[in-house]
Formats: C-alpha cells, structure tokens, sequence
C-alpha cells in the first residue's frame, strides 16, 4: 500500500491499470475455452510432439512481434486503450484511426489528459460498435455468406485498406504536411522492397517519423 | 474430411463466443464509466465525452464490415464460433489464418481445410492460435504501467514537443497503410485517391458549411464512397 496520499491524476491512473491488470489475464484464459472443450468434453487433443511444435513455431513469430509491437503502440495509446486494444485486436486498422478521428471530432489534443480520456471513450465505442455488429454478422451468416461473395462487392471489401488510410492520410497531409513527409517517404521507400514484414516497416516509420519531427521542432518549423 | 465440422459448430462453442462478447464489452464499459468520470471531474462537456465514444463507434463500422468478410471466408474450413471467437479478440485475420496454417503444418498438412484436414489438425489450429496470442497480452499485462510511467517521466518537461511527437507517432504508423497503395499503383491506389478526396470534400464542408456534426461521419462516409468507387472502378483496372 502506498503510505502518501495520491493526486485525482494518479488515482485514476492507477485505477485504469487495476482494471487492466484484472481483466486482461481473465479475458486471455476466456480465450482458451475452445480449445480446451475440445480435449475435455469432446477428447480431441492433437499429439503432444506435434502440438509442441505448433507452439514453438507460433511463439518464435509473436513474441519478438509483440515486444516490438507493444514498444510502438504503448506511447501512442492511453493505458486504458492499450488494455482493451490488447483483449480485441484490429489495433492499427481500427483502434488507432478512431481514436485519431475521435480526437479531432472533440478539439482533444493527442497525448494530454483530455486526448486520454477522449480516446479512452472512443475506444470503447469502437470495442462495443464492433464486437456488436460482428455478433449480428454472425446471426446473419447465411445470407451474408452468399452476398458478400458476389462479383460486383468483391472488389469493394478487397479495397478496405486503402479505402480507410486515403481518408487518414489527407487528415494528416492537411495538418501537417511537414510532418508527414518523413514518414511517407521511408513508408514508399520500404514498400520498394518485397517482403518486409510490418512488424519491421512500422517501427522504422515511426522512428523516422519522431527523428525527423524532433529536427523540425527543434528549427522551428513545426510547432503543436 | 468433414466431421470435425460437426463439433466444431457445436452449441457449446456459441455459449463460449457469447461469454467472451460479454467479458469484452464489461471490460469497455468499466474502462469507459472511470474516463467519464474523470473527464467530468476534468470540467469535459458531457456532450463531448459522449461524441468521442459517438466517433470511435462510427468509425469502427465500417473496418468492422471487412472483419465479417473474413469471417466469411474462415467459415467453411473452422467452423462458425472459432472464427467468430478468434477475430473478436486479440489479433487480427491475417494474424489468426497464419496461425491456423502453423497448426496444421505441424500435424504434417499443408493448408487449411485440405484433405487430410481431420479433428485433431483442427484442434492443433485452435491451440496454435490462442498460444500464439499468449505473449502479447502478458506483456501489456505487466509491462505497461511500467512503460507508460517511463514516458509519461520524460515528456511532461515539453508539452509542445509531447504534441508534435504524439501526430509523428500516429503519422509513422498510418503512413506504411498509406504508402502501400501508392506503391502497389492500380485500383489500390484509384482507392487511396477517392478516399483521400471525399475526406478532403468532408474537411471543406465541416469549415465553410460550419456542419460540425459531420467530423465525426468523415472517415466512414470518405471509406463508403471509396469502396463504392473500386466496385465501379474494378472493371477498368483488371
């Protein structure tokens, strides 16, 4: 127990990441129920050399992905973010352009308490608008199926990357195009080469992104 | 090939996609009632709060749509609450179909859904993609208030800069999505342009109109006409 008493800011601080530490753990083992209904209600279980293998193999992957991962994502996502970003996924191409749009529909400035706060709740809002209209793709799954595969809306959800990210990157060129143009330019640099994964090409953007920032700062150029 | 199929749309899993749905949206909502508060206690407007949650749930919908095509195509080999279950949580399509592919692969089948795909090569995938999934969440379990007070440490010395780093963050991250279609040129790219036009349309409407509500539909309505445009566009590009 802490013996001082604690500041408004770092109770809701702390607050946030009690909740955190508590649901998270829950959540992960949550996820765990399919597979193990499987072994104990149905007695499917794959052999333990090749499941062995399967782990290894997934594991050598995830973790170097999620340290870095994580060591990007952490100083842009408010604590709470983070922990719910983590319990649902779709993190760069859902989580992060709400959070941005939220942001900017408020007049929230990134990185203060308020822009916390206003991405906190646009988060959540993301997290409910999601997880309910997947649940209802579900209920309809039928004749979703069969609509979603004609030839004429094909193309459409083929394109639902650069259909989001035009709309984020005229954001940003109109904000701050001086800003911008690091990153773009290392982002097409990378994108030359074949087969750089993003678990590589995100953090070298964003380190060339801050680096460049902190020299347009420092002159002047850019300013909050 | 088949069989497994019948387990793996067992009822059974539909309760465990449901209680998972349900723990997810109780962890949202007791993350949002505390940043309510807060921002009440801060003087923030209610109707402010309350538009922030308003434009994060918007501009999920339409990201959310392409889920569900996912979700579409990983039906006819994992079943309906697997799929359903792994792309509510944690990662990401591309993320959960590598790890099926590695599930399989150690049981000695290429692919997913193949023959030779039986019961306990769809149980490997199932394994391979929740462990797979294990790393992360333990990491921002104990590692993030330790990072978070790290940075929170050096950069309350400038604010200003703190704003500058914090667009710089966001813009590295966006800008590999933004530089991809550029490179891969084509209907990708016809996309980008679209997109990027209806947002500009949109800004220019928010400030000379002075239709406020409108910010908060820029990115799903800028994402709706650009999909509608590569629908009509296709046709010229293949």
């Amino acid at each position: 127990m802490e013996t001082k008493a604690l500041s408004p800011d770092e109770a809701y601080e702390n607050k946030m990441h009690v909740i955190g530490r508590v649901t998270l753990p829950i959540g992960l083992l949550l996820t765990f129920l399919p597979p193990v209904i499987l072994w104990l209600r149905f007695g499917i279980l794959p052999p333990g050399k090749s499941l062995l293998q399967g782990v290894v193999g997934i594991s050598s992957v995830m973790i170097p992905v999620s340290i870095v991962e994580i060591l990007t994502f952490t100083p842009i996502l408010g604590s709470a973010a983070m922990y719910m970003s983590y319990l649902t996924g779709n993190i760069s191409n859902m989580k992060l352009p709400s959070a941005a749009i939220a942001m900017e529909s408020v007049g929230a400035v990134p990185g203060t308490k308020e822009g916390d706060i206003a991405s906190t709740l646009a988060i959540s809002g993301s997290v409910f608008a999601s997880e309910l209209i997947i649940a209802l793709g579900i209920l309809l799954i039928a004749p979703l199926s069969a609509r979603l595969q004609t030839p004429a809306l094909k193309p459409a959800f083929e394109q639902v990357l650069p259909a989001l990210f035009g709309a984020i990157g005229a954001y940003y060129i109109a904000k701050s195009w001086k800003l911008a143009a690091a990153p773009l330019a290392v982002a097409l640099l990378l994108g030359l080469v074949p087969g750089v994964p993003t678990a590589l090409s995100i953090p070298l953007c964003v380190l060339s992104s801050i680096l460049a920032a902190r020299f347009l700062y420092r002159k002047g150029l850019v300013r909050a | 090939m088949d069989d497994y199929l019948g387990v793996a749309n067992d009822p059974v899993f539909f309760a465990c996609g449901a209680a998972i749905i349900l723990f997810i949206l109780g962890q949202a909502a007791l993350f949002s009632r505390a940043a309510y508060r807060e921002g009440r206690r801060l003087g923030m407007e209610r109707r402010t709060l309350w538009r922030s949650f308003r434009a994060g749930a918007i501009s999920s919908a339409v990201p959310t749509l392409a889920v569900i095509v996912a979700l579409v195509t990983m039906v006819p080999v994992l079943g309906v609450p697997v799929p359903w279950i792994r792309l509510s949580v944690i990662g990401s399509a591309p993320y959960e179909l590598m790890a099926a592919g590695i599930g399989a692969k150690a049981m000695g089948v290429n692919g997913l859904g193949g023959s030779g795909y039986t019961a306990a090569v769809f149980a490997s995938s199932v394994w391979v993609m929740c462990v797979g999934s294990v790393w992360s969440v333990l990491l921002v379990t104990f590692a993030t208030k330790r990072l978070k007070k790290r940075v929170a440490g050096s950069l309350d010395k400038d604010p200003a800069w703190r704003n500058v780093l914090m667009n710089a963050a966001f813009l590295g991250v966006f800008s590999i999505f933004i530089a991809d279609p550029i490179v891969r040129g084509g209907l990708p790219l016809a996309t980008l342009g679209s997109s990027a036009l209806i947002m500009a349309l949109v800004g220019l409407a928010v400030t000379k109109l002075r239709a406020e509500w409108l910010r908060e539909f820029a990115l799903a309505l800028s994402m709706i006409g650009a999909m509608g445009a590569a629908a009509l566009l296709a046709p010229l590009f293949s």
